[in-house]
This record gives C-alpha cells, structure tokens and sequence, in this order.
C-alpha cells in the first residue's frame, strides 16, 4: 500500500523446491511446465464412482523418505510430507543444505512462513472412518498432532532445524503468496536471515467433494480463459522458495532467481465462494503490489494469473487486469499453469511464485495449454500452449481465495 | 405427504439456510428478487430439499426453481414418477 | 532503566490498541471480563454441547480407546448472535465464524470505527486460530460419507477452508483491508496480535483487527482427550503420548504441583490496533500500546526439554529488544500456562532466562485457569487481562492455585487478586507444536516520565 516502508535490503529468491503432479525439484518441474506437460489424470486416491467428474492433479509416486532427513515421514500428513520434500530440495538448491551450525549461522535466525488451504483434511477423514463406524475409541491418538494446519510449518522447521519465525497462513487459495509476502516482511524488518516460504496441499476425498458439490470440476481438462472453459480441477502439491537479502545472497555467492519486489493484499469481503463482480479487491491488490515495488503497470513483462479456468474467476480476474493494465492489458503475456497442475490450492501461488522467479531469471514463461478458442470476455494475451522465450524484467504473481483474500506478488530481475 | 406439509417442510429448510421465518416465506416469494439469496444459498437449499425428499435429481432440474411453489411441483412430479416407476416394475 | 514511554518496533510507527471486543465464557466485554477474572469466577463445568460420556465410552477396536474423558470444558453456553447482529441471516456462518464475527462486531463499536468510517478506509482483520473449525470440515465429510457426495452441504464446505471465519468476519463487516488468518495452536491469538501489529507498524495498513477465535467442538475435544492432554486423561504432557487411560480429577490449575493437563475452552476476542498518529487524528481513546514481538520455534517440537525452553526465552528477549526494554522494565506477565505439566513449566523456565533471580518477584496471572485453553481466542484472553491490568491496577489471580512444583522458578503468583501497579506485560505462548511467542504491551503513554522501574 502507498506508504508501506521500502526500507529495509532487498530480498531475492536463492532456492526453489517443489512436489507437483508433474514431478519434483526445480529443473524437472520448470521443463515439464515449459513444455505443457500435463499432470491431470483420473483420480486413483479415492474411489469417484459416485461423482459425475473425476479428474484430478495428483502427486504421483512421492517418497517422502527420499527427502526427508530429520522427522519421521509415518509422523506427518501427506502436505507435511510434500512440503518438508520441498524445503529441503529448496535448501539444497540454494547451496544452504547442512549448514546447521557449520558456518556459524544461527538457527534462530532462520524461520518459515507456509501457507495452505485445508491442511491435512486426510486425518479428517481417517477421524470420520472411526466415527461414522461408531468405534471413536480408534480415533488416533495423534490425530489432534497431526490434523492441525500449522502442524505444516512446524513439520517443515523441525525437519531442516530452523528455530526462528514460525508462521501457518492458511489464506486458502492465495496461500503461497501469503507466504512469501510476510517472509520478505520478516527479513526486511530484521527478524530473520533466511526463510523458507511456501505453500503445500494434500489432495483428499473432503476437497474434492467440495468442489464437485459446488458444481466448479471440469469433466475433462482445464482450459483457463478459453471460451469453452467449464471449471477447475483440484490438485496437490508443494513448493517452497529460500528468501533472503540481497547482500547476503551475493556475499555467499548464491545464484539469485528474482528479486520480491513488492506485494499487495486485500479482501473482496463481498462472498465467500464469488470474487467481486467488478473484481475491486484483485485490483486493489495488483495496485498495491506495483506501488510498493515502485513500478507501473507497463512494467510487468509476465502475469502468472490466478486462472483456475472456471467460467466465472477467468472473467472477474479480467475485468480486474483490465482496470489495472488499461491499455496494456493486451501486450502483457498471461499464462495460468492451473491449466497443467490443476489448482493445487495452498501450493499454487507458491508454485507460481517459483514459475515468476525462474521467468524472471531465464527470460521463458510457460504457456496455459488446452487453449482453443479465445473468450471476448477474457481479452487478454493468452500464452497458448506453447511456452514463450522473451526478457522478463518483472513478474506478477495473483492469487485469489476462497473468503475474498487476494494477494498480488511481484519478482524483479536483480542485476549481475 | 399432503401439500400444505411438503410446503411446510421445504420452509423448514429454506428456514435453516436462511435464518428468515417460515412466516416471511411465501409461498410464492423469489427467490432471488423477494428473498434476496445468493447463488450459495440456492444450491444449499436444492442439496437438502433433494435429501429431505430422496428425490435423486440430477442437477440441471434443481437450478431454475426460485420459489416455494415451484419446488413443491418439482418435488411432487419426482416422487409421482418414481411411484409411477415403482408400479411398472 | 526503565522507559516505559518508549515507542518500541525499532523506530518504526508507534502502535496502539483503540478498542476491543471479546465473547467469552466469562463476559462478552473486556471490563466485565477482567472483573469476573479479578473476582476469580471459573467457566469451567460440564459441556452441554455434545455429549462427553458418550464420546469416551467407546474402547476402541484393539483395546486401547480413551478410556473416560473428564466431563469437563470451558464452554460459551447460551450464545447468541442474533442479540449482537440483529436479524441479518447469519446462518452461512459457523460456530467459529459467529464468534468471530460477534467479536469484531463489538471491537468495531468499541474503538468507533462505525460503518461509514469503513466504507471510507480499508480496516484489516488477522485471525488467529487452532482449527478454523474442525467441527465444520468433518460434519460436511460426514454428510457426504454417510449420505454420498451429492448430498453433501455446499454452505459447510464454503466454512471448512481454514480462513471461513476471517472471511466471513470480513463480509460482514465490510473489512477490506488485509485479511490474513494465522493458524497456531496456543500461540495463534499472540501472533496474529503481533503480525497486525507489524503491518500498521510498517506502514502497510492503518487499522486492523487482530485476535483469535476457536471454538469448543466435539472433534477436537474427542481429539485433546485421545493424546493424553486433558485434565485427568492420563498423563497431561500436551505429546500426544497417549492416554494412559486411568482418568484421574482433572486438575487443570496453570503452574498447580498437582496440575494434569488442560481443559479446552473457547470464544473470539479481537483488538482493534493502528498507528499512534491516526489514532490521534480521529480523536480514539487509547487503551495500550504494542512495543514488540518475538516469534521463535523448538526444532524438536517439544521432545527437547532445553530447545522448548529456549524458544520461549529467544521469545521474550526478541519481544522485550524490539520494544526497547530491559527485563527490569517489565512489570507483570500474562502466561499461556494452562495446567499443562511440560507447557507450563517450560514457560517458566523460559522466562526465568530472560529474568533472573527477578522473575520470583514479577507477578503473573494465568487467564487460562478461569477460561480453559481457548486456543485462538486465548492469545486475546491474555492481551485483554494486560489491558485490565494497565487500567486498574489489579491483578487478578490464578484460580486454584495451592503449591508450586518444587525447585521450579515461578513468578510471583497468588490464587486471588491483588493490587498491581503495572505499566509494561509481557504476553508469552508455547505451543503444542514448537513454536513461541512474546508480545509486549504497554499503558497508553503519559506525559509524566514514571518513576518506576530500575
């Protein structure tokens, strides 16, 4: 917001790990998106015979043993799980693996902020078995340890021995972005040195009922912006990304991805489940993000768009870019990965987040894939289904939730 | 069941969605313009209508019905084909 | 050296509490909360919204089941939302949602932020929360389990995202500045109070709500009862180790020698902070000022006996250095001890790192005896009994309290009230999980330089 202290260093993206429905770390999950892999299939988690859709973005042949060092895999959830995997291919890629202690760094000074949407609804379910079978006396033990959301970033601390700012934002669809928002905000004021922030989900009977109950799953593919668009499709997944100052970074010789320019939030408060008809609180959000990042709308090279491909957030989230961009609105590439990932709830404005740093740093933006037929009512530079190669000096991130929370995330190439 | 039940009974769960009493309910309000619900509270109230009534129906007939008496109709002309069913087989 | 008018958040913009709102077991106002509290009154009795026997009677398939849960909660009986928001349909709300939204409702009043003055200006709410509500996400997995998936309640899956109640808060009350929620578990309530109070600090917002709400449900309550944490179900650790299955008398008296555990609460309570300046300019009575905030977390999530400690005692110096203060300018403390046998002597350890041999003489009051672990909404607990504090001058007392443990450091603490001069609190929180925090409040500013203090 206009007024917000820019002072305080800069902060850049030094690592990037992530579990997705196209697969694991950085360099896999880039080239497939760049490529358009696709990782919807039909659901194997649970059985959807008694739904009319039955697609989803699920995470495929995860081992968190693979990953994890520290915590028991069979003591956490399944996004525990993903976002520990993630954490700990985000430090190794930041060349800041196994440092606990050796270089003298201080634990303390290192923290975590994660975002999720519904935690780990699986222990929900398990809780329910044992319920609706009237046997509560097999209700886990554990069940109060590891259901909690915030179990997320706590699992996520212990595993990598960061004893700092602990923070869970499960502000739902926009998570990630949360995330990464009060991560810079930790680091700019001073009270950390490093953080890992992100976003995970877990894919589960609960979400995915939801979403069908509220008639949003397309039957067959994702198709943001595209004219025959019908809906979402749930995913899962987990992405994190080391933060840290500038000078810090450059001292150590860390490849720097990005720069967090700036970031802007806001809440629609109009309706829980439907953004604003004139998508007032989107556009609050972007406006932020560019002033405090000192920029304008010309600026932005790439937009990682919300773009969850149901009729209704594919308009609203145009009509909001249009207020924003005006004129421009047609020369800025879009490109919404949720066409590839599906929307993976917590994790996907993480997820973007790292697609807008890898953009920034290598000039490539991934396309929106199974887009046909544009909408006159989504005018807008579609990236359509093949990636692109151009300079991308500034990337905005948009996020928007469930309950009206919008968040807008903006990565700035850093100079040599 | 007898209309003025079935009439009664969907008040009772346009009630629990709602907060609004049966009595601010008529029979032939809107939905949307008289009594002013959100597309939320629409399908809430389609989901439990259909569960009170175990009516089955798919979800393209639910959406459009946008009063009391509308819903009464479709209600009794699914229970009617289903007993109609139920008589052939 | 005492400096209690220092504006704290390193030199950044001063931040100050207009208002408040609390519905609680106790009083659904901070005046007559603090007064119920100085008078020692308890919410805790037998639940009435779900039936504890029959939660715990079951012996589970292999054996080893609950064994009988102490009936026994902190419960907000008979509450209302309609005597607050009027005839508006609050139906699409929870249980969670409405305290929330009732809280907000009367901080809003309290601090005079009106209707108009928010269509104006964008105000923010940080909600901190264990669960969101736990209850609504397993009642819509129910229904659709038992019922299958078309039957399921589109209403409860809008409240099962973890964020509903901020959400819903916010609808309400036309709030649309930021909006986050904190999920914690003892320690959201603190942080979100201390997040709010760096982005009006920082200049990225000028009037927030922040607090916590949880409510009491029979998921959570079944949940706390299976690992072994409630008063008298076994062993009272807050590990999730089990339920040893013997249930004893529930004794959950914070820093008690016979304490076992913890009985759950519930409520919302929310503050109403922005920056000193604008508070002025409107004319807003203030009530307190946020000095600092600490935040830290225990890698061994609680296994570690000294890592647990030393997250609360990096806690409350990071808190009490962001304020500007010396341990010797804290005049009281408002603890997080629940009658959690680990939690609470590891708070007090922690803070008898950070204060000597002087934590002995630093009088303490443990809200959590009258009120239960209230998760979200306890962090506003212990904010609002600051409050009290800086504008009465009395301290209220731990309910129940008879001996100490042995050889345990404890602040200075008495099962009744007395009269306490205090301009500084420091507020402290370890959680479940791992993580910590501190935040210190202070007594609006005076003109006068007090003469208190080393």
């Amino acid at each position: 917001m206009p007024g917000a202290d820019s002072q305080g260093p800069r902060i850049v993206v030094t690592g990037i790990g992530a579990v997705t429905p196209v697969g694991e770390g950085r360099q896999r999950v880039w080239e497939a998106l760049l490529a358009g892999e696709s990782g919807i299939a039909p659901v194997e988690s649970f059985d959807t015979g008694a739904y009319n859709v039955h697609l989803g973005g699920e995470v495929r042949g995860f081992d968190p043993a693979r990953h994890l060092r520290t915590v028991d895999p069979a003591r956490l959830g399944r996004a525990s799980q993903m976002a520990c995997a993630a954490a700990r291919m985000a430090l190794a890629d930041a060349g800041l693996e196994g440092l606990e202690g050796e270089d003298g760094a201080d634990p303390g000074r290192r923290g975590v902020a994660m975002g999720t949407t519904s935690g780990e609804p699986r222990e929900v379910e398990r809780f329910n078995d044992s319920y609706v079978a009237e046997r509560l006396g097999d209700v886990d033990p554990r069940f109060i340890a590891l259901y909690p959301c915030h179990t997320i970033a706590a699992s996520v601390a212990a595993e990598v021995g960061f004893a700092g700012a602990n923070a869970m934002l499960p502000t739902a669809c926009a998570a990630g972005n949360y995330a990464v928002a009060h991560a810079c905000d930790l680091l700019r004021s001073g009270r950390a040195d490093v953080m890992l922030a992100g976003g995970a989900d877990s894919f589960s009977r609960i979400t995915y009922t939801g979403f069908a109950r509220l008639g949003a799953i397309a039957p067959e593919r994702c198709q943001p912006f595209d004219l025959e668009r019908k809906g979402m499709i749930p995913g899962e997944g987990a992405a994190v990304l080391v933060l840290e100052p500038l000078e810090a970074a450059r001292r150590r010789g860390a490849v720097i991805y990005a720069e967090v320019a700036g970031y802007g939030l806001s809440c629609d408060a109009h309706h829980m489940t439907g953004a604003h008809p004139e998508g007032d609180g989107a556009r609050r959000a972007m406006e932020q993000a560019l002033a405090e990042s000192g920029l304008e709308a010309g600026d932005v090279d790439y937009v990682s768009a919300h773009g969850t491909g149901t009729p209704t957030n594919d308009r609203l989230e145009t009509i909001a870019f249009h207020r924003v961009f005006g004129d421009q609105a047609r020369r800025v590439p879009v490109s919404s990965i949720k066409s590839m990932l599906g929307h993976t709830m917590g994790a996907a404005s993480a997820i973007e987040a790292a697609v807008c740093s890898l953009a920034v740093s290598e000039g490539r933006i991934p396309p929106t894939i199974n887009f046909e037929q544009p909408d006159p009512d989504c005018d807008l530079d579609v990236v359509a289904n093949e990636a692109r190669e151009l300079p991308v000096r500034v990337a905005m991130n948009n996020a928007y939730a469930f309950g009206g929370n919008n968040a807008s995330v903006i990565f700035r190439g850093v100079e040599a | 069941m007898d209309v003025a039940e079935m009439k009664a009974s969907i008040k009772e769960i346009i009630t629990n969605i709602t907060n609004l009493d049966p009595e601010e309910i008529g029979d032939a309000d809107s939905f949307t313009q008289d009594l002013d619900l959100d597309s939320l509270s629409l399908l809430e109230i389609g989901v439990d209508v259909d569960y009170e009534f175990k009516l089955g129906l798919p979800e393209e007939e639910m959406r459009g019905i946008d009063s009391v008496n509308e819903t009464v109709a479709l209600v009794t002309k699914t229970l009617n084909e289903k007993n109609a069913t139920a008589e052939v087989a | 050296m005492s400096r209690p008018d220092s504006t704290g958040g390193r030199g950044r913009r001063p931040v100050v509490v207009t208002g408040a709102g609390v519905v609680s077991p106790l009083a659904d106002s901070p005046a007559e909360l603090f007064a119920a509290l100085c008078r020692g009154e308890g919410a805790l009795g037998p639940v009435e919204g779900f039936s504890v026997a029959e939660l715990s009677s079951d012996g589970g398939s292999e054996g080893n089941g609950s064994g009988p849960i102490p009936d026994l909660a902190a419960e907000l009986r008979g509450f209302d939302p309609k005597a607050y928001l009027g005839k508006k349909n609050f139906r699409p709300l929870d249980r969670t949602g409405r305290l929330a939204t009732v809280a907000a409702d009367l901080a809003l009043a309290d601090s005079g932020w009106d209707a108009e003055a928010r269509r104006q200006r964008e105000v923010g709410l940080v909600l901190g929360t264990m669960f969101g509500s736990v209850h609504t996400i397993s009642a819509f997995d129910r229904r659709a389990l038992t019922a299958g998936p078309n039957y399921a309640k589109p209403m409860d899956f809008a409240n099962s995202v973890i964020n509903a109640a901020a959400g819903q808060t916010a609808i309400w009350h036309d709030l649309r500045g930021v909006n986050t929620t904190l999920s914690g578990g003892t320690t959201a309530g603190l942080q979100a109070l201390g997040y709010a109070a760096d982005l009006v600090a920082g200049g990225r917002a000028g009037a927030v709500l922040a607090g916590g709400a949880d409510e009491l449900c029979l998921e959570s309550f079944l949940g706390f009862g299976r690992a072994g944490w409630l008063a008298g179900t076994g062993y009272g650790t807050g590990n999730g180790t089990g339920n040893g299955g013997g249930a004893a008398e529930p004794r959950p008296v914070p820093l008690d020698a016979r304490r076992n555990g913890f009985v759950p609460g519930e409520g919302a309570g929310l503050l109403m902070l922005e920056t000193a300046e604008g508070a002025e300019a409107r004319g807003a009575r203030v009530l307190a000022r946020v000095l600092g905030y600490g935040s830290t977390f225990d890698p061994s999530r609680g296994a570690d006996d000294a890592s647990a400690v030393s997250a609360v005692a990096r806690a409350a110096a990071l808190a009490l250095e962001e304020a500007g203060l010396d341990a010797a300018d804290v005049d009281c403390l408002s603890l997080s001890a629940s009658g959690s046998r680990d939690g609470d002597s590891r708070e007090a350890r922690g803070l008898a790192v950070v204060f000597g041999d002087r934590l002995a003489e630093l009088p303490a009051m443990a809200i959590k005896a009258h009120l239960g672990e209230s998760l979200g909404a306890s962090g506003a607990y212990q904010a609002l009994a600051a409050l009290g504090v800086f504008a009465e001058g009395r301290l209220p007392g731990v309910r129940g309290l008879e001996a100490t443990d042995d050889g345990l450091t404890v602040p200075s603490l008495d099962s009744a009230e007395r009269p306490v001069a205090a301009r500084t609190c420091l507020a402290t929180a370890l959680d479940f999980d791992g993580g910590a925090v501190a935040l210190v409040l202070a007594a609006p500013a005076t003109a006068e330089v007090a003469s208190g203090g080393a």
